[in-house]
């Protein structure tokens, strides 16, 4: 990370050997000092009549030609921290000619990529200085949502150049990915701003961010994130709640074990793997989610299959059209180790075993045919 | 082939006085015609099998002929799989020429590997009769055998069955019969055991070199197509015989580094090599290796090779694992080896250890020609492709899922990808700028990033690059940033399954120290390539070919310090280490190596 950082600052100082032109204008919600309404373009959720105000924090952000930039905090109205953000103007310069890019950032607690704002007097221009459109801004909103995007760890010459042509199939061979996935994710003509913004948002001020917000956690900051929307939010809570929090929680943990993504689910049933044996029943909601849940979560529910209840087995045995291969052989291979397998469950095996429509219905064939 | 097909039929014939039974394998025809031999799933389906690759155009016939001890009306059986059963017609259908009549079923249509009943056929001993495969779809239909039997007993269809069933038709005996003697015996011809073969034979080893491929290279092979990556490190004269230019993964380029590959491989007189031969077993009696056995993918022709030490760079680590060698298989803890990396939390690092990998992939590519061209339907492919449309696939075209093993369900990884790359390729061929374009190259090859890895002496961890460790047996040299990649659909369910992404973390130069390249527990066992002794995240570097090629390399210089001592690889560090680092160092300068012709 660090070394990224100090990569862009080298490139932007290499980059501003041109001269600059008019002193430099400053961003429109530069005074900003209360956030009444969400930033034009956002990730996270917007409450109604929320209403944020600014603090100071001793975060900055240095930028060539310009110098420090203050990085906020914006809180609620009961002192809780909330938002940080920053007014930005920084240098953009492309072939010695050098504008500067007025914009205010945004980013969550744990210093992720959370918005923008644009500034009307001074709108993002592209290399032939056209405005940027409505498209073109959204298309930057996307590009910093991603904070692994390819802009990360390559240097801007190396953005722009082309695959060497094939010397079997000629120009037409497989076009450089590299190449592809830049267009794809950048504002078409503005590939230095886009370059510079990115580095702004995920360059090493996210890191600081964090350890301040860290500072500051306490249990009532968690709970937040864990029932906020925003995935990173979700997965911190998870990681730093303790098992007393977790228990406290649980109606919303084993919600998101329905709701979250694959990572946040994993995440909560390899947190309580020990509960399936030593509180069968608690775990029930997460065996009723067995059919929303993505594959690799399922598997690792499934591995704990041997405590689950009769009912539970025999639920499954409705829903094998879920499983997976390797899942119904584990389910299979766990009814295989009782001592009778119920008839409700035999006949459930025997119906779709006889579907054409099922994938994997010859396992089931097999599994009664060794089993009878 | 007819005369090794003749013994076998007689031996069946004499085995079984009432019934008249006749075991044909799909790839021992004598001509496959559009056919692949197919022999990268032995270890779970139990045989090389005839694959018609078409990529949607049905492959020409293959063809054998067979000659018959009795005459009599015989019913038949074909050991094949439907690869995607379900609402639609099996992708991979065909049918069965007896003679002169096309049996009527048509096969490829059972789930599961097993025996599809094909029909009766009248057969006359007087003239060989003649077999073929008929294509009917060119997506993939799988004949792995053919049994003709005068009674209507279908044979075992479960994998442990066959294999005994198998042996006692065909009247195998256990071991092969023919045994091969050597200095060293490296297992897997990727980049890691081409460079393992080249310094072990330029010492003087006497080395076989057993792949199961007609080509060399592995993942670089013109057949998988992957570029090589990383630096030379000690061995850039060695590599630079076995490496490519750094052409777009996928490149028809690839052909051209296969022949300089191949033919300075060959170059070595004292490299025996066994191309299209695959090593099915290996013994190690009181933690030595005592023999690797292998067979012929198209003929099953056996032999035996015995040496005093071998090389595991099979990238399965095969070798290690069927001789009891201590091996890892996934994502170990945070804790385990201290290798958290806060921006990328658990992708990067489990709090528990589970048994997620990098997945495997399918390169493919289509082109643009001057006039319309058609692609079939493929609604068996668009529950994996849904409304993802592509007309190329790179390095992210990559399938990894935790109740999948990239060894023992490495077929249906392959043909999830084969459903991947047909699906999205049918919706990009709805738009019409895609009207000209078609298929021009999939593979069939599964290209793997990760399985089994052997440990050794030394675990090399993400920290081990991270902190640039030096080692004083730090023979392998990197510089190139770690990546460890996941798929994209944990972030996102509405994200295709089959596309990864990949986290980069730029480490200082680093190194791998010998003691990662052998066996801890078999003694005379190095390996070396992606199954070397590392940690999950470990293998993040130096996964890539000049790196496992400079292992490779680095074990073969090994080797012949071993057989100089008649000491076991770990003795190499703790007793020559000093003349091992030597030997390294004025390998680099050697023009014209001694044994070369
Ligand atoms: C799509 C893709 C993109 C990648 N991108 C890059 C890249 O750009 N650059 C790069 O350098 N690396 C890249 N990698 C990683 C690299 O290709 C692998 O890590 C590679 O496998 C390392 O080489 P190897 O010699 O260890 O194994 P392999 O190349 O897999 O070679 C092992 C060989 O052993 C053979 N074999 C296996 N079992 C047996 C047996 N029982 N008997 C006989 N032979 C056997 C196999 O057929 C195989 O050919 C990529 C991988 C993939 C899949």
């Amino acid at each position: 990370m660090r070394r990224i950082a100090l990569g862009f600052l080298l490139f932007v100082t290499h980059f501003c050997d041109a001269q600059f032109g008019s002193p430099i204008a400053f961003s429109d919600s530069q005074e900003k000092t209360v956030l009444e309404a969400s930033p034009e373009f956002f990730i996270l959720d917007w409450k109604p009549n929320t209403s944020l105000h600014i603090s100071e924090t001793p975060l900055e952000i240095i930028t060539d030609s310009v110098g420090a930039q203050k990085v906020n905090l914006f809180r609620d109205n009961t002192e809780a921290p909330i938002l940080y953000s920053s007014n930005i103007i920084t240098p953009v310069c492309a072939d010695g000619d050098c504008k500067f890019m007025h914009i205010t950032l945004y980013w969550t607690l744990l210093g992720d990529y959370a918005g923008f704002d644009r500034s009307v007097k001074e709108p993002l221009t592209k290399h032939d200085h056209d405005e940027f459109l409505f498209s073109d801004y959204w298309k930057l909103h996307d590009l910093l949502k991603d904070d692994n995007s390819i802009l990360k760890r390559r240097a801007i010459d190396e953005l722009v150049t082309k695959p060497k042509p094939s010397k079997i199939e000629g120009v037409d061979a497989l076009s450089g990915a590299t190449v592809k996935e830049v267009k794809e994710s950048v504002v078409s003509g503005a590939l230095y701003s886009c370059y510079v913004a990115w580095h702004l948002v995920h360059g090493k001020i996210k890191e600081q961010i964090k350890a301040h917000t860290v500072q500051q956690q306490d249990e009532a900051m968690l709970v937040q994130m864990l029932n906020n929307d925003h995935t990173n939010y979700q997965m911190y809570a998870l990681e730093n709640l303790d098992q007393n929090q977790y228990k406290v929680n649980f109606s919303r943990v084993s919600e998101l074990f329905k709701s979250g993504i694959p990572l946040v689910r994993s995440f909560i049933i390899k947190n309580l793997a020990s509960s399936f044996s030593q509180s069968p029943t608690t775990m029930q909601p997460f065996w009723d989610a067995l059919p929303y849940i993505d594959i690799n979560t399922r598997s690792l529910l499934l591995q704990h299959i041997d405590f689950a209840s009769d009912a539970t087995v025999t639920h499954i045995s409705t829903q094998l059209s879920v499983l997976t291969k390797n899942q119904l052989l584990k389910y299979l291979e766990h009814l295989a180790s009782k001592k009778v397998i119920s008839t409700e469950v035999l006949k459930n095996l025997e119906h779709f075993s006889a579907s054409n429509k099922e994938k994997n219905a010859y396992l089931v064939t097999e599994f009664l045919e060794d089993n009878s | 082939m007819k005369n090794l097909l003749t013994v076998l039929i007689l031996f069946i014939a004499s085995l079984n006085a009432v019934a008249q039974d006749i075991l044909l394998e799909a790839e021992s025809f004598d001509n496959p015609g559009g056919w692949v031999v197919d022999p990268q799933f032995v270890e779970q389906m139990g045989s090389p099998y005839l694959n018609a690759h078409g990529m949607g155009k049905p492959v020409k016939n293959a063809s054998t002929s067979v000659e018959f001890k009795k005459s009599g009306t015989y019913h038949i059986w074909v050991r094949t799989m439907n690869w995607v059963p379900g609402e639609w017609e099996a992708p991979g259908r065909f049918q069965l020429k007896v003679g002169e009549t096309v049996l009527d079923t048509v096969l490829g249509t059972r789930s599961g590997w097993g025996w599809q009943y094909a029909g009766e056929a009248k057969i006359n001993k007087k003239q060989a009769t003649h077999i073929e495969l008929q294509d009917l779809t060119g997506f993939n239909g799988r004949c792995d055998a053919i049994y003709f039997s005068t009674k209507k007993d279908a044979p075992p269809s479960s994998t442990k069955k066959l294999a005994a069933w198998r042996q006692e038709i065909t009247a195998q005996p256990n071991a092969p019969e023919e045994v091969k003697t050597y200095d060293l015996v490296v297992v897997g011809g990727g980049l890691a055991g081409c460079a393992a073969a080249i310094a072990g034979a330029e010492q003087g080893l006497k080395v076989a070199l057993i792949h199961d491929r007609p080509v060399l290279g592995g993942n670089a092979s013109e057949e998988i197509r992957v570029h090589t990556l990383g630096i030379y490190g000690n061995f850039e004269r060695i590599l630079k015989k076995i490496d490519t230019e750094h052409y777009p993964n996928g490149s028809a380029d690839a052909k051209l580094d296969q022949e300089k590959r191949d033919k300075n491989v060959k170059s070595y007189d004292n490299i025996d090599l066994f191309l299209n031969w695959r090593a099915y077993d290996a013994l190690s009696e009181e933690n030595s290796v005592k023999y690797v056995d292998a067979r012929q993918t198209f003929t099953g022709e056996r032999k035996r090779f015995t040496a005093p030490y071998f090389v595991d760079s099979t990238g399965d680590g095969w070798i290690g694992f069927w001789a009891g060698a201590e091996f890892s298989y996934g994502r170990e803890s945070v804790d385990t080896y201290g290798e958290h990396w806060e921006e990328h939390g658990e992708l990067w690092s489990p709090k528990e250890a589970d048994n997620a990998v990098m997945g495997s992939s399918v390169l493919w590519g289509s082109k643009d020609t001057d006039s319309p061209q058609s692609f079939p339907e493929v609604p068996w492919a668009m529950p994996v492709s849904k409304d993802y449309s592509e007309v190329n696939g790179e390095w992210q075209w990559e399938f990894s899922r935790n109740d999948l093993s990239q060894i023992d369900d490495a077929e249906e990884i392959r043909d999830h990808m084969l459903r991947a790359i047909y699906g999205s390729f049918s919706s990009a061929k709805k738009d019409e700028v895609n009207e000209n374009r078609k298929l021009e190259w999939v593979s069939y090859l599964v290209g793997k990033r990760e399985s089994r890895r052997l440990v050794g002496d030394h675990i090399f961890t993400f920290n081990n690059a991270k902190e640039g460790t030096e080692f004083p047996d730090g023979v392998v040299i990197e510089t190139r940033a770690v990546d460890v990649h996941y798929q994209t659909v944990l972030e996102d369910e509405n994200n295709p399954d089959f596309i990864s992404e990949a986290l980069f973390y730029r480490a200082p130069q680093y190194y791998i120290p010998y003691r990662s390249l052998y066996s801890k527990n078999i003694k005379n066992l190095f390996m070396a390539g992606r199954n070397f002794s590392c940690s999950h995240a470990g293998l993040g570097g130096p996964r890539v070919m000049l790196t496992t090629g400079q292992m490779g390399a680095a074990v073969g210089y090994a080797a012949s310090l071993c057989k100089k001592y008649e000491v076991m690889p770990r003795e190499i560090y703790t007793g020559y280490l000093e003349e091992y680092l030597n030997l390294i160092e004025d390998q680099k300068y050697e023009k014209i190596p001694t044994s070369k012709k």
